[in-house]
């Protein structure tokens, strides 16, 4: 076909839309976010200390370090699936932040001298069931995000799975830390690392078909 | 490029001006070609232009009124530009068997039945456009009535699904050529 003749046919074919607002994307993320919350704490499996946990540091770093990522993650994937934004230059920041997350918490608390206190402070079938909580609270997020990047016209396939993986990754975790009855850094560090790391995997891996277009 | 009055055109285009949108298509369809032109094989800049035209009408509502339109459209060409060269790397140019000229009813049949067998792993929108359009020879606009789908739906099916019809008969041919066991 001519492209005369392609040019007619959309030409044709055109109908007005309504053009795509950042604002109103971030706007729907947040709600599906804070409602996610809500409804942790609605059913009740949030801490019943609530008080007493929020005095602790390892909480405070959790709660900043998770919610920080979560929201700067969240903000630049959703701007990544304009097609002239580069996510480059921010992912950069953004593993530096988690670098930088990382080790205050490991300046949190004692950290085992022998392997067997590593062991035991990783207590592994808690850890795998906290992962696995991670990723669950991770699905909703996610699924949006991928909705938002079939709707957009995201041109790196590569940068904007991986940055939405770690935003509704972040996120799962964020919102797990108010259920998570676990306090010890390393161990924090480890399986929320293992969650989060699943689930920016599995977005690296199955967004990118998605999001082709 | 003419940014502004580009990124003008296109703001009238997204509220369903269709003069502002045809002359949009034009200058950017020339624009693309000599873009094109400087990156490719003569043979594929017609095709990538008009690959980016059918992406620039189904992402229209992607392009932000506020920002320039020139990066907005490099940003696609660009995209589609390096799709394009991943297919040129993808593609392996092979010899014609010497037998291909040969007229054999039997080969035909056979050649009708792998076809078949590759476009049922089409997804179902795509192997209907390309059986309506490139088998039965239907125009475009006619199989979009008879698929309930818009022209450039049908023509983005046929164009997604001829690129994957073409990788799965390479895979298919990688397979028949392979080391005998």
């Amino acid at each position: 076909m001519k492209l005369q003749a392609l040019i007619d046919e959309l030409t044709e074919d055109l109908a007005p839309v309504r053009p795509r607002r950042l604002w109103a994307d971030v706007a729907i993320m947040t709600l599906i976010a804070v409602l996610e919350l809500a409804l942790l704490f609605a059913v009740g499996v949030a801490h019943l200390d609530m008080h007493r946990m929020l005095t602790q540091p390892t909480m405070g770093w959790r709660i900043v370090s998770l919610g920080l990522i979560a929201v700067l993650s969240g903000f630049t994937a959703i701007r990544s699936v304009e097609p002239a934004y580069s996510a480059r230059g921010p992912l950069r920041w953004l593993v530096l932040l988690i670098a930088v997350c990382v080790v205050s918490g490991m300046f949190m608390g004692a950290m085992p001298r022998d392997l067997a206190g590593v062991i035991r402070a990783l207590d592994w079938p808690s850890g795998v069931d906290c992962a696995a909580k991670i990723i669950l609270l991770s699905i909703a997020p996610l699924a949006a995000l991928a909705v938002l990047c079939r709707r957009g016209a995201p041109t790196d396939l590569r940068r904007t799975p991986l940055l939405m993986g770690l935003a509704a990754a972040a996120w799962g975790a964020f919102v797990f830390v108010f259920a998570c009855p676990f306090n010890d850094p390393l161990y924090i560090v480890v399986w929320y690392g293992v969650g989060g790391g699943a689930v920016t995997l599995v977005a690296r891996l199955v967004l990118p078909r998605v999001a082709r277009w | 490029m003419a940014d502004d009055h580009w990124g003008a055109l296109m703001v009238a285009a997204q509220t369903g001006d269709a003069a502002a949108y045809r002359r949009l298509l034009i200058e950017v369809g020339s624009w693309l070609q000599s873009y094109y032109s400087r990156r490719l094989p003569s043979s594929m800049v017609e095709d990538a232009a008009q690959e980016v035209l059918l992406s620039v009408h189904a992402k229209r509502h992607t392009y932000d009124p506020a920002q320039p339109f020139g990066p907005w459209l490099a940003a696609i060409a660009r995209y589609k530009w390096i799709d394009r060269l991943r297919a040129l790397k993808d593609s392996v140019t092979e010899e014609l068997p010497e037998e291909l000229a040969v007229r054999d009813h039997g080969e035909a049949v056979q050649t009708a039945h792998v076809l078949e067998m590759l476009l049922g792993r089409l997804r179902p929108a795509q192997a209907s456009a390309i059986r309506l359009v490139k088998l039965e020879g239907l125009s475009i606009k006619e199989a979009a009535e008879q698929l309930g789908q818009t022209i450039s739906l049908v023509k983005v099916n046929i164009h997604r699904g001829l690129r994957e019809l073409s990788a799965l008969a390479q895979e298919e041919s990688h397979e028949a050529s392979g080391p005998d066991r």
